[in-house]
């Protein structure tokens, strides 16, 4: 049997039989589908309990159409109180997020069109707290145009109109799909790296490195063979990661595999590249073991894995773009979502493929140094 | 020869691990390297296998320049380090064709050694069995048959028996010196002077990278070890009162034992014998005891094997 192939099949044997390392494997995927299915598999991706406190009531059940328009909407989870003191209680205790206060004369005011209610919102957090805000405004805007609608039989008429144009070139995507081509980009970073990077540590830590070493092989071999393992590995994590978001999330999106496939590969090889680097790194192989897991940890947050890279400050966006990875995740997001060609993903194709071959050069010339010191 | 060094040298930093050595095996031979812990025994046993550089001097196997060549001369050596160089989540069979594969043995090569493995080193009864379940008798035998896989003419085994105990390390010395039988040249290191004097042709005594001797151990010992002794145990309180008697012979008390030295052993014997019954004193004990490679390390380096370079 060939060396390359020897050594990969029996990492590949070594991997299938460490059980906890299989579960691991396996587990993290699911572990990840499921958090952000729970996130983001919804219609709505917020929901808030707000305290509602009523001193108007009136007959004609203005008010009372905004209790259960605010419940309708899916935002927010009504709970009436009489008093907004009372309401504020339970503000603090955070068994609300937020309170809104309907005035006496509200149904007059709203009847000549100047009507205000007080909104007094949870300030802890500033997703939640302009969520809130800005849904309470869209309601009672849009109440207020049905109601107009209603009584004058013509639209209300907005001073100014804004109308959107949507200029994507596939569809317009929800939170599931922008999330789906990211979370496919986790097993590149972490799967990849963390497994070359172990591989070569666990030979060192059982000193069967030596066994290795001490065969009439070149280094690159060792090398070829381990990153075919890790490259196997790696294709499980991203098979379980797509098999799963499909089946979950059921995300509308482009599979094309002739596409999806090469950037996988070339991902993949980035990842296992600087997870050979690093494991040539550390003297002790506990340290190359943990700067690996670190550096995929904080690397996570550069290549707009779970949030676009335009959200990053601009240093952090501009050290992105130094990062292999930010051109496999944006291909994944052009490919999935914009129905990306060949030839539009020329660039991130060529910077991988680079970054790849230079990645793994300096690696193969780290571990030869590094065993023959 | 077989294998050939000559003025071997590796230094870290200050410390010189390797310090001039050079010897030679003989093709068929068991050639053993005595010495205690940080004697540079495993340092010359890595630069031998390729896997440390050495800092000057020469080593060639089998004519092959190690320098020139280290891939070829990889390819004629196995390895069997101190520490059990096998996987143990796979089973012995499947750790053997990992090894064959490092070699690029063909199937049917792989399976013609796997029947040698299991009759001269006893493998087959566990080879479906994995690392992780077998003894450690079982495990070095594994090892050893890793090591002998692509079957090299040159074998290095670094400390092959620390840690056994006597029975099992008996046994080794016999699958050592089966795969003699097979003709392999076999170089091992050891700290142990029983198994270099059981097993070894010939032993280098190394202490502190350096080589202080070396030869046959029957020689070494003759040579170096000094005179037979004659130790005599008597009763405590009679210690003072025979060494009183026996003054001509100048006996010394180590270890609560007069020890006497003599280039005529059988007749001092009995003449201490006869000495001590007449004297009225007891003899617990009284017996010849010949020089043994710990006392050629005692001479050439003036101090015991079991202490630290």
């Amino acid at each position: 049997m060939n060396s390359i192939i020897g050594i990969a099949v029996k990492d590949i044997k070594t991997f299938f039989r460490e059980r906890g390392t299989v579960f691991w494997t396996i587990a993290f995927p699911i572990l990840i589908l499921l958090l952000f299915t729970a996130i983001f598999g919804r219609e709505f991706p917020f929901n808030a309990n707000i305290g509602m406190v009523d001193y108007e009531k009136d007959s004609m059940g203005i008010t009372a159409g905004v209790v259960s328009g605010l419940n309708s909407t899916g935002v927010f989870t009504i709970i009436t109180f009489n008093e907004t003191t009372e309401a504020l209680e339970e503000l603090n205790a955070t068994t609300v997020r937020g309170v809104i206060t309907i005035p006496q004369g509200f149904a007059q005011d709203f009847l000549a069109g100047n009507a205000s209610v007080s909104l007094v919102v949870d300030g802890t957090s500033p997703d939640v707290h302009r969520l809130i805000t800005d849904a309470t405004r869209n309601f009672f805007t849009e109440y207020y145009k049905q109601y107009y609608r209603q009584t004058h039989g013509v639209d209300y008429i907005a001073p100014v109109t804004v109308n959107e144009e949507v200029a994507v070139v596939g569809q317009t995507v929800g939170y599931k799909e922008n999330i789906v081509p990211g979370m496919l980009t986790y097993p590149l970073l972490f799967s990849s790296m963390v497994v070359s990077t172990g591989a070569i540590v666990f030979e060192r830590e059982k000193g069967t490195l030596k066994k290795i070493r001490a065969a009439p092989i070149p280094a690159i071999n060792t090398l070829m063979g381990k990153t075919l393992a890790a490259l196997f590995q790696t294709a499980i994590s991203i098979f379980l990661m797509a098999a799963l978001a499909y089946f979950l999330l059921g995300p509308k999106l482009n599979w094309n595999l002739s596409l999806l496939i090469p950037i996988f590969f070339l991902g993949s090889m980035n990842g296992i590249a600087l997870g050979l680097i690093i494991s040539c790194i550390g003297r002790a192989p506990q340290e190359a073991s943990n700067a690996a897991t670190t550096i995929a940890i904080v690397l996570q947050f550069f290549v707009g894995m779970y949030f676009p890279i335009d959200y990053l400050p601009v240093f952090m966006q501009q050290i992105g773009r130094f990062i292999p990875m930010t051109y496999a995740a944006q291909a994944l997001r052009d490919i999935m979502i914009r129905n990306a060609t060949f030839s539009d993903l020329f660039l991130p194709m060529a910077t991988l493929t680079l970054s790849a071959f230079v990645l793994y050069a300096v690696g193969v010339l780290m571990y030869r140094r590094w065993v023959e010191r | 020869m077989m294998i050939e060094v000559e003025g071997l040298v590796k230094h870290y930093g200050d410390v010189n691990a390797v310090d001039d050595v050079s010897f030679g095996v003989e093709e068929g031979e068991i050639f053993g390297l005595l010495g205690p812990n940080g004697a540079g025994k495993t340092t010359l046993m890595e630069i031998l296998c390729g896997l440390r550089r050495l800092d000057s001097g020469k080593v060639s196997v089998n004519g092959v320049d190690l320098a020139r060549d280290s891939r070829k001369v990889r390819s004629m050596i196995g390895f069997c380090p101190q520490e059990t160089l096998l996987y143990d989540l796979l089973n012995v069979r499947e750790n053997l064709a990992f090894s064959a594969s490092l070699y690029s043995l063909s199937s049917k090569k792989f399976r013609e050694r796997l029947e040698f493995s299991a009759k001269v080193l006893g493998v087959g009864e566990f080879l479906n069995r994995r690392v992780q379940q077998l003894s450690g008798g079982m495990k070095r035998r594994a090892n050893l048959a890793a090591s002998l896989i692509h079957d090299p003419p040159v074998v290095i085994l670094d400390e092959p028996t620390v840690g056994f105990d006597p029975t099992i390390k008996r046994e080794f010395w016999d699958l050592i010196r089966g795969v003699k039988g097979y003709g392999k040249t076999v170089l091992l290191s050891t700290h142990d002077m029983y198994e270099a004097d059981e097993i070894c042709d010939r032993v280098a005594i190394m202490d502190r990278g350096k080589t202080a001797a070396l030869d046959q151990p029957h020689v070494l010992k003759e040579t170096i070890g000094g005179e037979p002794s004659i130790h005599v145990r008597v009763k405590e309180q009679q210690v003072n009162k025979a060494l009183a008697v026996l003054k001509e012979y100048k006996g010394r008390l180590a270890d609560g034992e007069i020890k006497i030295s003599s280039s005529n052993p059988w007749q001092t014997m009995s003449e201490v014998s006869n000495k001590l019954v007449s004297s009225g004193i007891l003899t617990d004990k009284i017996e010849i005891v010949e020089p043994t490679l710990e006392d050629v390390f005692i001479e050439l380096c003036g101090r015991r094997l079991s202490e630290d370079s």
